[in-house]
């Protein structure tokens, strides 16, 4: 056996690897050296047999699909458009159901805005009936007292009084009235916010529809060049 | 879709052509040009592989990637490249074999013995001897290629079998053209020592006595 050296030069002689020198120099050595020339008939041999083994055809054939190479249909324009309108409108009726959602918290504000002024507000609220069960107290004893006692001196003192609860006791209700209706519009407003949605209701149907019939375009159109494609 | 394709059509085909619409995504263009290839492919899956079914396999795999990567194909031997394509899709395919249980390599009969005269080598125009000579050859080799080591094993399937110069083999298996004819030397090497103990097996005309010419 040769070294590996001889062996690489002898497979690529057999191949024509070999520039025309270092094939002249092999051949006068392999015809000085019997082993030399009886490992190249070795190797010719082995590359022979592998050359006449008798070549196997595919059992089948290997030809692609396009399901199988993962190809698309080419679309049409108007598929991207309604694909593209179905997401916006999706993401916009998510906008609109965070927006209904959050915008009582965002005007939370005005609650505490109110309470704040209401601070204010309310013990006047519950101190005016106080004053004004005080005045109605005082008020018919003083129409009482002038008609019993002294007619013309109580009739006087009485009408200062008068005048000076004249001015007071009928505001009281009023002021007291209208504070009353003011609280109870505010109330109202307020339940209004509360029950009435920032985004209304039909507008969310609407972008619901869009989405939908959209969505449903985009899927027919797609559908349609897969049938044309296959 | 497989039966739109001729030989006609596939002899007459320019290659160079082909490619470059397959590179723009022609499916039908790339088919005609696998339909050219997939003996050549097939067969190689099956001498590195050994087993006819892990060569389909592989054979599809390989075409499946070529397509995918056709675009990366810039220009040379298309033979070459393909092959490339196969000799990764057989490795990997090795590398599956090795994670899951091995299957025989020799054909089996429905009650799971082995067929002495494969069906699937039968050839309408052989003899019965000419059968069974082919068929001990076809063993004697696949056993010997089955012993070399893989990196071995492709050079010389791709070389002496397939008819590949070195160029094209050291594009396939992406060594360096020093690496291709020392791997095939040694090849050949351990295949002759392999192939003397089946001497006795070979039918005459396949004996170890070498070729009269180069």
């Amino acid at each position: 056996m040769k070294n590996f050296k001889d062996i690489e030069q002898l497979s690529a002689y057999l191949d024509g690897q070999l520039n025309l020198s270092d094939s002249a120099r092999l051949e006068s050595r392999i015809s000085s050296d019997p082993e030399l020339a009886s490992n190249l008939n070795d190797i010719r041999g082995a590359r022979g047999i592998l050359r006449k083994l008798p070549a196997r055809k595919a059992p089948r054939n290997f030809t692609l699909t396009r399901k199988m190479v993962g190809l698309r249909p080419p679309v049409p324009q108007s598929y991207s458009f309604f694909r593209f309108s179905s997401a916006f409108a999706t993401i916009l009726l998510v906008f609109t159901f965070a927006a209904n959602s959050l915008a009582p918290r965002l005007s939370s504000p005005a609650p505490g805005f109110a309470i704040g002024m209401g601070g204010g507000g309310a013990p006047e609220a519950t101190e005016a009936p106080a004053a004004t069960e005080a005045a109605a107290e005082m008020l018919p004893a003083a129409t009482e007292a002038p008609s019993l006692e002294m007619p013309l001196a109580a009739t006087e003192p009485p009408a200062a009084n008068a005048d000076s609860f004249a001015t007071e006791a009928p505001l009281a209700p009023e002021s007291t009235m209208l504070k009353e209706a003011e609280t109870e519009s505010a109330l109202q407003d307020q339940a209004r916010v509360k029950q009435e949605p920032f985004v209304p209701v039909t507008w969310q149907l609407s972008l619901l529809v869009i989405i939908l019939i959209s969505a449903l375009i985009a899927f027919i159109i797609n559908q349609n060049a897969k049938k044309k494609w296959s | 879709m497989t039966g739109d394709y001729k030989a006609g059509k596939i002899e007459s085909m320019d290659e160079s052509s082909l490619i470059q619409t397959a590179q723009n995504g022609d499916l039908d263009s790339f088919n005609t040009l696998i339909l050219h290839y997939q003996d050549a492919v097939f067969h190689t899956a099956l001498r590195i592989l050994g087993d006819e079914d892990s060569a389909e396999d592989a054979a599809q795999e390989a075409f499946i990637s070529a397509f995918r990567s056709i675009s990366s194909f810039r220009g040379g031997s298309f033979k070459a490249w393909l092959m490339r394509t196969v000799t990764n899709a057989c490795y990997d395919e090795l590398r599956r074999q090795k994670r899951r249980p091995t299957t025989p390599l020799e054909p089996e009969t429905s009650d799971g013995e082995e067929m002495d005269s494969p069906k699937w080598l039968a050839d309408p125009n052989m003899t019965p001897a000419e059968k069974s000579e082919a068929d001990e050859l076809e063993h004697a080799i696949q056993h010997c290629l089955n012993a070399l080591p893989t990196d071995f094993r492709t050079v010389v399937v791709m070389a002496d079998i397939q008819g590949m110069d070195y160029s094209e083999v050291a594009v396939a298996v992406h060594v360096p053209l020093g690496t291709i004819k020392s791997r095939l030397a040694r090849a050949r090497l351990r295949l002759r020592e392999c192939l003397r103990s089946f001497e006795e097996l070979l039918p005459s005309s396949f004996r170890l006595e070498g070729e009269s010419n180069p």
